[in-house]
């Protein structure tokens, strides 16, 4: 019947919508991965506040950003549907643990699917809510958006109590130092949200921006952060190294010429993705 | 040899079934599985205890797929290649106890005690695991040349008996390899082309309506395959199901 066939599909087009959009993040992963190694170069962070420059503001970006959060919420929902609905096909279960041979990494792939998960709410409220203004983190903004938007001459500006803050008010120079604090040509960066409120209060119209770089420091000094993130790498290994194969399983693309060179790739790619994430985070936990 | 058994039993369909343990003893270490399994039942009808151990089997060589039980946490038991009629006692340890369950799978329904019902895998087959041929006058041996490497790999995987324990030893239940390796010996060979789009959607198509999970590629179905049926055959099916997605004649629509 016609509504039948619509509705219907079939478990393979199921699994293919699974490793389609796996398929995107394992893409993600990788550039994501090689950005963050642009942390360790010894720029005072000008190359990565660039970049982060470049993905806050980009209208191209944004539109990849919802592809990719589409793309994390319909592989874990379809991944989890599917292993909900295979649950059901064994009512009845075996008395005997199987002693089959088979790939932890494959047997194991919802629970650290499901783990990562836990990681990424986590990682989410270390970095990317506070682009969101959820949460509370480090921002930068332009030294250049300064110098051109209009002081607010009503503002009453005033040193805090350390009398940190300084006005510069000889004209052509309308920029102000917060003392203690890194500068570059660039921008005003490593700046607290009191900061910044205090800035928009003197400078109207001014665009602040997420510092991810001071952001990285900051919690990357931190022994237990460090650790943390070092298991969530691990789990994103063990469950990519399942997902490489799996993904050229699913889409057909497995012969036995393919078979080792596949194997090998999945392999390299998983310790070039654990390790590149890995180097950052020790990086800047050991001041590389 | 002496073992400890623990077997499951089930009247029927519709009963609770339960372990129940027997012992074994003076087994041959060159007893094959099977027949220790039919010393056993002549000393439970011999001694009047209970009703015969019911299990499947055929032909006792491997071949014809009958037999199947889940020994120890292994279909087939615990060796690589064989069916249970091939295992044999001396991969035991003087004993052991072993514990011998059903094939487990929404779709495999038990019958009774060790038998399950295996009609799905026919099922899967009516549906579209054959070629329509006009027969006739048996046509000459060469008159469709086959390369030799091609006709191997229909063979190996037209080497599958249907013999379920890819299901069996499945976390999702899925008869892919089963499936797989079907529409793979088909369509391997020039008389099983024409009809090969129609016939992946078909037999995927019964295959989900009939209970059986979806593959997540854990390969657990290799690892226990009597015949060695490889993960190839599992990519073939998807990929063959992905061209019948795309492909512009869908005569089976109807
Ligand atoms: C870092 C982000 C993630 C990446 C790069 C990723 C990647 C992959 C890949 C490539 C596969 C194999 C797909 C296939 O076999 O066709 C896969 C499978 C799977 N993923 Fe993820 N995944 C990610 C996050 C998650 C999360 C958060 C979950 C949480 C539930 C999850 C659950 C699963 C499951 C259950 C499977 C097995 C499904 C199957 O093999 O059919 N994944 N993943
Ligand atoms: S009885 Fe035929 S394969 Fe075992």
């Amino acid at each position: 019947m016609a509504h039948e066939r619509i509705v219907r599909i079939h478990s393979i087009s199921k699994k293919l919508l699974v490793g389609l959009f796996a398929s995107f993040l394992v893409v993600f992963l990788f550039f994501h991965m090689s950005a963050n190694l642009l942390i360790l170069l010894h720029d005072d962070g000008a190359a990565y506040t660039a970049f982060c420059h470049f993905m806050g503001t980009n209208p191209l970006v944004k539109v990849a950003e919802v592809a990719l959060f589409g793309s994390f919420f319909i592989h874990i929902v379809l991944a989890s549907y599917l292993w909900l609905c295979n649950r059901r096909k064994r009512p009845v279960g075996y008395h005997k643990r199987s002693r089959t041979r088979t790939a932890a990494a494959s047997k194991l792939a919802m629970i650290t699917g499901s783990l990562l998960l836990i990681c990424l709410v986590f990682h989410f409220y270390d970095f990317y809510l506070v682009k969101m203004n959820v949460v509370e983190g480090l921002y930068m903004v332009k030294l250049e958006e300064l110098n051109n938007s209009d002081i607010n001459e009503d503002a009453i500006w005033t040193a805090d109590e350390e009398g940190e803050y300084k006005e510069f008010t000889e004209t052509g120079l309308r920029w102000f130092e917060i003392t203690s604090k890194t500068n570059s040509d660039v921008w005003l960066n490593n700046l607290t949200k009191e900061d910044t409120e205090i800035l928009q209060q003197v400078y109207r119209n001014i665009n602040t921006e997420p510092d991810f770089y001071h952001m990285a420091h900051e919690k990357f000094t931190k022994w237990h952060i460090v650790l943390c993130y070092l298991l969530f790498f691990a789990l994103v290994g063990i469950h990519i190294r399942h997902g490489f194969e799996s993904l050229f399983q699913t889409f057909g693309l497995n012969n036995r010429r393919y078979a080792p060179v596949i194997k090998w790739c999945g392999i390299i790619y998983t310790w070039i993705i654990c390790l590149g994430f890995s180097t950052v985070t020790l990086g800047v936990f050991f001041g590389l | 040899m002496n073992f400890t058994l623990h077997i499951w039993r089930q009247k029927n369909a519709a009963a609770k079934g339960k372990f129940e343990t027997y012992k074994v003893h003076d087994i041959s270490p060159d007893c094959s599985f099977l027949e220790m399994l039919d010393i056993l039942n002549e000393q439970l009808i011999h001694d009047k205890i209970a009703h015969p151990v019911c299990f499947d089997n055929d032909c006792r060589e491997g071949i014809c797929g009958m037999c199947g039980l889940y020994i120890n946490g292994r279909p087939h038991g615990n060796d690589d290649g064989v069916t249970t009629c091939q295992l044999h006692m001396r991969k035991f340890r003087d004993g052991d106890e072993i514990w011998i369950e059903p094939w487990r799978a929404k779709a495999f329904p038990v019958i009774c005690d060790l038998v399950v019902d295996r009609s799905a895998f026919d099922k899967i087959i009516q549906a579209g695991g054959y070629i329509s041929v006009t027969t006739g006058g048996v046509p000459d041996a060469n008159c469709i040349p086959i390369p030799k490497d091609v006709a191997d790999r229909a063979m190996d995987a037209a080497e599958c008996i249907g013999c379920g324990a890819c299901v069996a030893a499945c976390k999702n239940a899925s008869a892919m390899l089963f499936v797989g390796a079907k529409v793979a010996h088909l369509s391997l060979l020039p008389q099983g082309q024409p009809e090969a789009r129609q016939r992946v959607k078909k037999m995927v198509m019964k295959m989900d309506e009939l209970g059986f999970g979806s593959c997540t590629n854990i390969l657990a179905c290799e690892a226990e395959c009597p015949k060695q049926i490889k993960r190839q055959n599992i990519a073939r099916l998807n990929r063959q199901f992905i061209a019948s997605l795309f492909d512009g004649n869908r005569r089976d629509d109807d």
